[in-house]
């Protein structure tokens, strides 16, 4: 199963900042974590499914922005970080 | 909290909702916050019908808009659901080419709906939309005959974004409502929001070729007066004007001010026929010669007086569009928040000021909660 780690703030949203998955992509893995914490939906993605703008998502240490998006796949061994953008002031 | 005699002010900022309290004299307050820290709170609106409860609405740099409900004059708060927008009826953008969604920016004001609806909550928002909740917020529809009103086409943002930022209702006829759009006008419902019709006849745009349009004013904020709400008061781009008659027409009377450019106004319950404005300079935003200025306009005898004389409070200060609410206590107290963080009130209706001391983050929304005192 790939590991997922969430951001720390996301902590105000979902019990566990550490979990595993067998979605087969990070679509599938958003869907998946929203259906099991509710209060995550819209919170990483808008009404219309995209990904917030200072929301970033890492497959392997490769933001999937360069990848293939929410579509790019997730397998066993793949680590999966959700984190949020630097942002000032 | 039945036998208590707060006077409580709730303060939307950059970073958060904070909670002040003072007694009758309103000379000393107590503060409490920030709340939901970090979260850009454009808007906190307690709500008239239910003691104790408060609305925000919290836009997150991170996780979007957010809203809020507090049931204990904001000690604790509860997220609650916030409205979505309609993708099919998603706007072009202003540029670029084709149809795209346009998910909720921001959430802008939120209106407690009228006493015989106890349950109805009206919410304004980025991209120019209202929505409606008629379960104290858990479900959320929008209103389609404003959100796809045909002069939509015509409706262009300012700087704040294609916002949908005042919301009115008639105390005196329950099926009409207003709002105000940036920038796009004034609207009224006589039907309970079911169809709408712009009201902004008689103000100019100077930023247009056609100077007269039916719609693409700047409103900036609006009110309704406390006692005859056929007579409304308008704080727009272009001026400070007054409407008789349910916003059928409007007058500019602003003019004889230096400046009539401003974002705020406010009315007290106890002053009818009385608004307060914070004139600022058009280019610059901020206030004149060095410090915070409150005129006063009276409909009778028809003229502005200064609240603030003498430079009580020094400095330069802009004000955001919900960034002043007077109680409704007699004397009215004024409360004046600034995008440098001051927040500036009198108790008595400008005979007197304080400024807080205390420096909260640039303040966008004061709004006032006049306890027991009113009830």
């Amino acid at each position: 199963m790939a590991a997922v780690r969430l951001d720390g703030m996301l902590r105000q949203f979902v019990p566990h900042l550490e979990v595993t998955t067998k979605a087969p992509s990070v679509e599938a893995l958003l869907d998946e974590l929203e259906t099991k914490y509710p209060r995550l939906r819209l919170r990483l993605r808008d009404e219309t499914g995209a990904v917030r703008r200072f929301v970033r998502i890492f497959v392997n240490g490769e933001e999937i922005r360069h990848l293939n998006g929410l579509e790019t796949p997730v397998a066993g061994q793949d680590r999966v970080d959700i984190l949020h953008s630097i942002q000032g002031g | 909290m039945a036998g208590t005699k707060t006077v409580r002010v709730y303060l939307g900022t950059r970073k958060g909702i904070y909670a002040l309290e003072s007694d009758k004299a309103r000379k000393k307050w107590k503060v409490r916050g920030p709340y939901q820290p970090g979260g850009d709170t454009f808007h906190v609106a307690p709500d008239p019908r239910a003691p104790g409860h408060v609305y925000a609405g919290v836009n997150n740099a991170y996780w979007g808009p957010m809203m809020f409900r507090s049931k204990n004059h904001g000690r604790t708060w509860t997220e609650i659901a916030p409205p979505l927008m309609s993708l099919q009826n998603s706007r072009k953008p202003t540029m670029g080419e084709g149809a795209v969604p346009a998910p909720i920016q921001a959430i802008w004001h939120i209106e407690p709906g009228p006493a015989s609806e106890p349950k109805t909550l009206f919410v304004g928002v980025d991209p120019y939309s209202l929505y409606r909740s008629d379960d104290s917020g858990a479900s959320w529809q929008p209103v389609p005959g404003l959100n796809d009103h045909p002069t939509k086409a015509e409706w262009n943002p300012g700087n704040g974004g294609p916002c949908l930022h005042t919301i009115l209702l008639d105390p005196t006829r329950p099926s009409r409502m207003y709002v105000g759009i940036s920038a796009a006008g004034t609207f009224r419902s006589d039907n309970g929001g079911e169809s709408w019709r712009p009201t902004n006849k008689g103000v100019l745009v100077d930023f247009l070729p056609n100077k007269e349009p039916v719609v693409g004013q700047c409103v900036h904020k609006v009110v309704l007066d406390p006692a005859n709400p056929d007579t409304a008061y308008r704080q727009d781009h272009n001026g400070i004007h007054v409407s008789h008659d349910g916003m059928e027409s409007w007058k500019r009377v602003g003019k004889v001010l230096k400046s009539d450019f401003g974002f705020v106004v406010a009315a007290a319950p106890t002053r009818p026929g009385s608004a307060y404005f914070v004139p600022l300079q058009g280019e610059s935003r901020t206030t004149w010669g060095g410090g915070l200025e409150v005129y006063r306009w009276d409909e009778k005898p028809h003229k502005f007086t200064p609240l603030i004389r003498g430079r009580a409070a020094r400095g330069d200060f802009g004000t955001h569009r919900e960034g002043i609410a007077a109680d409704a206590l007699d004397p009215p107290g004024i409360y004046v928040g600034t995008t440098t963080g001051q927040l500036v009130a009198s108790p008595d209706e400008g005979r007197s000021w304080i400024e807080l001391p205390y420096h909260f983050p640039a303040i966008h929304s004061v709004s006032v909660d006049s306890g027991d005192f009113v009830r």
